[in-house]
């Protein structure tokens, strides 16, 4: 206790010193709150992007390595075609083994099914070709007039005198020829099968949106949605049922009923990629019904394209090793999105570097300066601690007193140094962040949209988010109390059973813009608390070294 | 009276670190200290009395021969505890801290020899007045005090933890002639009235005239 009073006996008496070692840990302290919140804001970032977009993988087929193959065994060409034919496809089972892995959060499928409809066209998409052809009708007459040379000869024109009367007609013709799309498949019609919002890339990314009626939930439903121009060419409209022909046996038929028309943006799908695919005519609906379809005939062959939600970036060559070892064949390969989200975050995890290595700088150097006044502190004070020992205070407890007094000045210098840093960085940071979560909110709204949820499922995400925020609180508040797990879990439930099953389209909607100041200020402040400790330990370690070494004797001798 | 030895020092030699093998300060020295009585160590400059002092209040702990407080040798125990609890050293210039008060300086010696007690600051009053200062004085700033009284000082604060011992380097250097009785007389009633081993280092004549026993020692050649 004494030591404690000792200590802050002293640090009244140095208060110059004092001032000073306090104004250097304010400025080290601001500038470390300063790059500790650039840092937090950096890594919210980083890690709302990768919330936002997941790592996927996926496997198709390996072209260049089936190329290699075949090229290296000199096959013929028919020989390829069909060595490529006989690759096997990869089956829903085996998808299903893949995605039975710890690297994953979770995987899902689509199927893409060639089929027919009866009593309905299909629409036009494909390229129109317009052809001019201008016909240019010559009529001839020819009248008698004497001449020297001789004869009429058939075809030749006559020579000599005479006269010669000759009448033009033009005639332009305009052929519309349409181009279809040589690569469909029997089928005129595409039945998409999905079996989650996830995976539904085109109206994730805008490709597509739903402009009337809206994407059923229900992924067991025999609903689907289709295209405007299908819509339009067969008047059909919400709630209009459509009649599924199986591509190979006419007499098999499945009904399916339009829940939503959706329209495809042109703006985003001017790729070449759309441009030869009959996107007008994909029929979208979910994976039971196309397995109901497929299992009407066991001729009909489905693709099927899996997308692997990947834990981290470490895990995707783990999964890739796994499934290698679960038996996916050389042929295939497993593609990610990795490279595209790493350059992605690229320039924000600079910036977390460069605040780190400042950060870094700024303890270096604020600790170099910490030591050398405390070395200058303790030759100042080389006499007092001479006396102390001299009486018999132990070196250990002179040693606690220096580290008390720098402790002291360095918490009330790092409290006004966050205060100040916070000031400054904490609205900065959160500008930073609230933009990047309006962002991703109006994201989810837009995507949200796209899928026909328009003013209801906001007003539920709104309400959700309300309710939500109110458990929070009440939960937050009642802590201490037996009922909270019981309320909080009774709350969970009506909340859970209420709702539809909302989409999360990878992103993650969570209510950020309430938690930053908290999340940021507290961690940041648990930070800086850990540097002000390790600023003391550090200019303390020169006062230990420094008393451990001085002898009483000589510093009184000297003092004498 | 049972005489009871309280230190002794047996064959004791020093020699500096850097000095030669043979140079030593001093030399098979062979002293015993009794409480109840005041010694003088004399002897010429140079002639090891400081560093003598120095072995004997465990300032100083390389040293040849052994030297025991009450049986135990000092070489086995923790000097600290040992400066704090059964040794009082008292200085020629006083060593006392200027920054705290005449009352501040005993009290904080105390807490250091963790002396319990209800009441610290009656306590260092009461030794205060035991060396002649009045309660006035106990709130003043050392350096606000003269040589005398800050002498005094050094005494009550080295009485704070009632040690057996009291080790006084030349404790009257810094004084006049009157003053140097006066202080004289308190180690003197030290030894008398409190049943304390009083060891005073001087080359002062006076002092050596009013101790109950004079060791000389003699520079080693």
């Amino acid at each position: 206790m004494y030591i404690i009073k000792n200590a802050l006996v002293n640090i009244k008496r140095n208060k110059g010193r004092n001032i000073l070692i306090a104004l250097i840990i304010m400025v080290i302290s601001a500038a470390c709150a300063v790059t500790l919140a650039i840092r937090e804001s950096a890594e919210k970032i980083i890690t709302s992007y990768e919330e936002q977009n997941k790592i996927e993988a996926t496997i198709s087929l390996n072209r260049e390595s089936i190329m290699k193959e075949f090229r290296d065994s000199n096959k013929s060409q028919e020989e390829m075609i069909s060595a490529f034919n006989s690759i096997e496809s990869v089956t829903e089972e085996d998808i299903i083994n893949y995605g039975d892995s710890d690297y994953l959060e979770s995987f899902y499928y689509t199927y893409d099914l060639s089929v027919n409809a009866k009593d309905i066209k299909e629409a036009t998409d494909s390229l129109v070709k317009e052809t001019t052809t201008t016909k240019t009708e010559t009529t001839t007459k020819t009248e008698q007039f004497e001449g020297s040379s001789g004869g009429n000869r058939p075809g030749m024109p006559p020579s000599g005198g005479g006269s010669r009367t000759t009448t033009n007609r033009k005639t332009t013709t305009t052929q519309i020829e349409k181009i279809f799309n040589e690569k469909a498949s029997a089928g005129a019609f595409n039945l998409i099968g999905y079996n989650s919002y996830d995976d539904m890339k085109d109206f994730i990314s805008g490709n597509y949106v739903v402009t009337s009626g809206e994407l059923s939930s229900d992924f067991e439903s025999d609903t689907c949605v289709i295209s405007e121009e299908l819509a339009t060419l067969n008047n059909l409209e919400v709630g209009s049922k459509i009649t599924i022909v199986d591509p190979k046996d006419s007499t098999k038929t499945y009904e399916l009923e339009v829940t939503g028309i959706y329209k495809e943006n042109t703006d985003s799908s001017s790729n070449m990629k759309n441009m030869f695919t009959s996107s007008a005519n994909k029929i979208i609906t979910n994976i039971n019904f196309v397995k109901k379809v497929l299992a009407g005939n066991s001729e009909l062959n489905a693709t099927i394209t899996p997308t692997f939600i990947v834990k981290d970036a470490d895990s995707v060559e783990k999964f890739t090793s796994e499934i290698t070892e679960k038996g996916l064949s050389t042929y295939y390969q497993v593609t990610s999105n990795l490279e595209t989200i790493e350059s992605a975050t690229e320039s924000v995890k600079n910036v977390r570097i460069f605040a780190t290595t400042f950060l870094l700088i700024t303890l270096i150097i604020g600790g170099v300066v910490l030591v050398v006044i405390n070395m200058i502190n303790i030759r100042e004070r080389k006499y007092e601690i001479g006396v102390l020992r001299t009486i018999g205070m132990k070196k250990s407890k002179v040693s606690l007193q220096f580290m008390f007094e720098l402790l002291v000045v360095c918490l009330i210098a790092l409290l006004m140094g966050a205060g100040i840093g916070s000031f400054t960085s904490v609205p900065v940071a959160n500008s930073l962040l609230a933009n990047e979560i309006s962002n991703a909110n109006s994201k989810y709204e837009n995507i949200n949209s796209n899928f026909g949820h328009r003013e209801s499922l906001s007003d539920n995400q709104k309400e959700e988010t309300k309710e939500e925020s109110v458990e929070t609180t009440e939960e937050s508040s009642k802590t201490d109390e037996n009922n909270t797990e019981s309320t909080t879990s009774d709350k969970t439930e009506t909340s859970s059973s209420k709702e539809r099953k909302q989409p999360s389209f990878g992103i993650a909607r969570v209510e950020q813009v309430d938690d930053i100041n908290a999340v940021v200020n507290l961690k940041v402040l648990a930070e800086l608390l850990g540097i002000g400790l390790l600023l003391t330990l550090i200019g303390s370690l020169a006062s230990m070294i420094a008393i451990s070494r001085f002898s009483p004797l000589t510093i009184l001798k000297e003092r004498s | 009276m049972n005489k009871e030895i309280v230190l002794s020092l047996k064959n004791v030699s020093y020699r500096y670190p850097d000095a030669a093998k043979d140079e030593y300060v001093l030399k098979n020295i062979n002293y015993e200290f009794e409480k109840g009585k005041t010694y003088a160590i004399k002897g010429k400059s140079g002639s090891g009395k400081t560093t003598l002092l120095s072995l004997i209040s465990g300032l100083e702990k390389k040293y040849e021969g052994e030297i025991s407080y009450k049986d135990k040798k000092l070489s086995k125990m923790n000097l600290d505890d040992y400066r704090s609890q059964n040794v009082g050293i008292v200085f020629q210039s006083y060593n006392l801290l200027p920054h705290l008060t005449a009352l501040e300086n005993i009290i904080l010696s105390m807490d250091i020899s963790k002396v319990k007690a209800d009441d610290k600051k009656c306590l260092a009053i009461n030794l205060m007045e035991q060396v002649g200062l009045s309660k006035n004085m106990a709130n003043r700033r050392i350096l606000k005090l003269s040589g005398g009284e800050q002498q005094r000082i050094a005494i009550a604060r080295s009485l704070s933890y009632n040690p057996e011992i009291i080790l006084a380097d030349e404790p009257t250097g810094n004084l006049d002639h009157d003053t140097e009785t006066e202080i004289l007389n308190i180690f003197s009633d030290l030894a008398h009235k409190q049943n304390k081993c009083v060891i005073i280092v001087t080359h002062s004549g006076n002092v050596c005239n009013l101790v109950d026993k004079v060791y000389e020692l003699k520079k080693e050649n």
